[in-house]
């Protein structure tokens, strides 16, 4: 019964939370400086008639408060309203660009949370060693480094060994092995530099957050038990530190579908942070809406995965 | 079985233990004795080498005549724990939060390869099967504590330390730990090494008695006779830092005469959600008296003292300060607040790490925005604290104090208000012998001087005995007898009070 009212209460907040973001998507873009219409129709000669015809037809016509209930009983249904600058569905430019930046960024934070974690406990557990000195030291740099500046000096570095435009070269033979390849190929120098600049990240959070369980007396008493000491680490001392990891961990997991702006940019990579960028230069209300319903979304959810999940890892947290 | 022979442990110059030796053969008990610092619990460390690295080790220490400190990584894991095993003080923190108590009973048993049941060896501590699988957290104080005795024994190891086990538990509990582990160590036979500060402890549970200063063992001999003719004076101090019930010479408090009551209780109820903690209570302070508020854990004494302060609203009855209602909220509870102030068990959790003590006993002056010279005030609290003179401390940080010194901190910071009620919860519980005593004389002298009275909430009989006037004793969220101290101590008439004097444990 308890559990069941927890639950129902966990959901029921992540409902408000969306709510809530869809509201604010609405009128936040509705606040960016520019008008569409004139930026739609740029570098074209038009009338004023002509614009008037396009705003009736994306209904920027109408009074605000009409035009909110449309796109508000229009999300409900999965619509997320047509694109001024693609003109199509929203929701199919956005499925579009998912998928590559699921690759570029899944990929990488994937990477950099387990690469993190690893170096974070392998530091702690040395505390002061030149491998715990060391590591700190060039993720800090790492992170403290300006994204698109990295991402220039890695393309400079490697000079012609990896592309550093787009996803695929359009002269690839259509076939499934040399496509996956040449993707790969492309994936190369964007995902190091995003693991390369969150990594930090999580490397500290975990070194900083077993260091408070080092000296903890469960670990005496595992030792005394006779366990050997990697055992100690990966059986007592990982579980518990890895707790406060698990919430800014999913929270990443969430920010994923927000793409990565500055690498996507940079390395021309077509996912959804481009896409993003794009929008605003619009501004394309609609498609920015979207996005953000989207992104916001995908944050809520992975917020309440990492909830529950904290709710299995801690006995001692009652989360359902 | 054990011997440590001249065993010296330094950290960096510091010298920590110096020159012990000792003999514990199979079946023999014996109890190790001294305060905070004294280093019997870096001794006990030492025979599974279980100290920090930065600690130097010198001597040998012989288990079943192998010497631990040359015994190879992997000679050492075989021994821990199969041949000696630890009992560790705190069972909360020494118990796995995050895994199900079976399996950290029976990590040790795969690990060696020992035969055996978690659910025996839970039935040999009286605790159910299905306890097994709960978390740490899911148990208490007690239960979690026969956890770590049923997690000791698992490996059949022949000696047993037990580092400070009852510490932290009320009196009915640690009697019922007590008896599970010397019922446990006479049917099986085990050495027995145990820690404590406590030597009426100590005197109940070993045959023979080490008392350990400064590093140093000072004396050793059968129990009774070193506690009835202690030959070095520290074991003289320490057997007399622990009161005893019925004796005139440990009874601090003068008598004072029928006061005016201060504090009024009347037919107080507090609920937590289904659960009542505090059902129906009746209770009195006078001006500048002295009241022990006597119980187990969960009885509801500290539920009772955060209602009288205004921390939680009563579901129903009154708390009278003064002659007027605790006012619930705004100015008014601010300023009640100010006249009821509240010392806390543990002094080191107490004060924020990171203010000097000029700042932790001004922080009340400044919240509630007292005028005046800030620096000659706290300066004057902090020497009512027996801190002489004020300058030395005022710019210390916690942790360059000691346990009694930092509890004499937060004595300052209650009076640098000018209280006129004290509630201490356990003033002195986390404190050593010779400190406590200490303490407890600057409550009486503040009751003397400032005519201040307390409500002491202690589970400690002892305590009550030395320093109040009148006794409460409350069982189940009720206040089951009250009176002067030697009506209540010496001549119960409550099935619990009764039970709960023949708990403490007697020198």
């Amino acid at each position: 019964m308890r559990r069941g009212v927890r639950l129902w209460g966990r959901l029921g907040g992540a409902a408000l939370s969306l709510v809530m973001v869809a509201v604010l998507g609405f009128f936040l873009f509705r606040v960016v400086p520019g008008d569409p219409v004139v930026s739609m129709t740029r570098g074209r000669p038009t009338t004023a008639a002509m614009q008037a015809e396009l705003r009736a037809q994306f209904g920027l016509d109408r009074p605000l408060h009409e035009q909110f209930f449309s796109y508000f009983t229009s999300l409900l249904r999965g619509d997320l309203g047509t694109s001024f600058t693609f003109r199509r569905p929203v929701a199919d430019v956005i499925l579009e660009r998912l998928g590559p930046t699921l690759l570029l960024v899944g990929t990488s934070t994937v990477i950099a949370v387990g690469l993190g974690l690893w170096l974070g406990v392998r530091a702690a557990w040395r505390r002061d060693s030149a491998f715990d000195k060391a590591t700190t030291g060039v993720s800090l740099t790492l992170w403290a480094v300006p994204t698109f500046w990295l991402g220039m000096l890695l393309m400079m570095a490697t000079g012609e060994l990896f592309p550093s435009r787009g996803m695929r070269d359009t002269d690839t033979a259509p076939d499934f092995v040399s496509q996956a390849l040449d993707v790969g190929h492309h994936l190369v120098l964007p995902s190091l530099t995003l693991v390369a600049v969150v990594c930090a990240e999580y490397m500290l959070v975990m070194r900083s957050s077993l260091l408070e369980e080092m000296h903890a007396p469960y670990l005496t008493t595992a030792r005394a038990k006779g366990l050997r000491d990697d055992l100690v680490r990966r059986r007592h001392a990982v579980p518990n530190a890895v707790l406060p990891a698990i919430t800014l961990v999913f929270l990443r997991f969430g920010l994923v579908v927000a793409g990565a702006i500055t690498t996507e940019t940079v390395f021309s990579w077509p996912g959804l942070g481009l896409l993003f960028y794009d929008a605003l230069t619009g501004p394309d209300y609609f498609l920015l809406q979207g996005l953000l319903v989207v992104t916001a979304g995908a944050v809520v959810v992975m917020n309440l995965l990492a909830e529950l999940l904290y709710g299995v890892l801690d006995p001692r947290v009652k989360v359902v | 079985m054990l011997e440590l022979r001249n065993l010296s442990v330094h950290y960096g110059h510091k010298r920590v233990v110096g020159d012990v030796n000792l003999t514990l053969a199979p079946g023999q008990t014996l109890g190790l004795a001294g305060e905070s610092g004294s280093g019997k619990s870096t001794v006990a460390m030492s025979v599974l080498r279980l100290l920090p690295r930065t600690a130097r080790v010198e001597g040998e220490i012989l288990l079943d005549g192998d010497d631990v400190r040359t015994m190879s990584w992997g000679r050492l894991r075989a021994v821990r724990w199969a041949s000696a095993s630890i009992v560790f003080q705190g069972a909360m923190h020494s118990l796995n939060p995050v895994r199900r108590v079976g399996d950290q009973i029976a990590e040790p048993m795969r690990l060696h390869g020992t035969p055996g049941s978690v659910r025996e060896l839970l039935e040999q501590v009286e605790l159910s099967a299905q306890k097994a699988r709960a978390y740490p957290h899911e148990l208490s104080g007690g239960q979690r504590q026969r956890v770590m005795i049923a997690m000791a024994l698992a490996c059949g190891p022949r000696l047993v330390i037990a580092d400070e086990p009852t510490t932290a538990l009320d009196v009915v509990v640690q009697a019922q730990v007590l008896s599970v582990l010397t019922r446990l160590v006479a049917e099986q036979d085990l050495g027995l090494l145990m820690i404590s500060h406590d030597l009426s402890v100590l005197a109940q549970t070993c045959d023979e008695l080490a008392v350990m200063h400064r590093g140093e063992l000072v004396e050793r001999g059968a129990t009774r006779e070193v506690i009835a003719n202690p030959r070095h004076p520290h074991t003289a101090a320490l057997t007399a830092a622990f009161p005893v019930i019925g004796d005139p010479a440990h009874r601090w408090a003068e008598q004072a005469p029928q006061p005016e009551p201060l504090l009024r209780v009347r037919d107080l109820v507090v609920d937590y959600g289904r659960t009542r903690a505090v059902d129906g209570v009746d209770l009195t302070v006078g001006h500048g008296e002295i009241v022990a508020l006597v119980g187990q854990s969960g009885s509801g004494k500290t539920t009772l003292a955060r209602t009288i302060m205004g921390l939680r609203k009563p579901s129903s009855g009154r708390v009278i300060f003064d002659g007027a209602p605790v006012p619930v909220k705004g100015a008014a509870l601010k300023a009640f607040r100010r006249q009821v102030q509240l010392v806390l068990q543990d002094p080191a959790s107490a004060l924020n790490p990171r203010h000097t003590v000029r700042d932790a006993v001004a922080e009340g002056l400044r919240v509630h925005g007292i005028r005046g010279d800030e620096e000659s005030l706290v300066s004057a609290a902090v020497e009512r604290a027996e801190l002489r003179p004020a300058e030395l401390y005022l710019d210390s940080l916690p942790h360059e104090l000691s346990g009694g010194q930092q509890q004499r901190v937060v004595i300052a910071g209650a009076l640098v208000l000018q209280p006129r009620l004290l509630v201490a919860d356990e003033p002195v519980a986390s404190l050593d012998a010779s400190v406590r005593g200490e303490i407890v004389a600057l409550l009486l002298k503040l009751r003397h001087e400032l005519g201040l009275a307390s409500l002491i909430i202690t589970h400690d009989l002892g305590l009550a005995w030395q320093i109040a006037d009148r006794v409460a004793v409350m069982h189940q969220g009720k206040i089951v007898e009250q009176g002067s101290v030697e009506q209540v101590l010496l001549n119960p008439t409550h099935d619990y009070t009764r039970a709960l004097l023949r708990a403490v444990p007697q020198v």
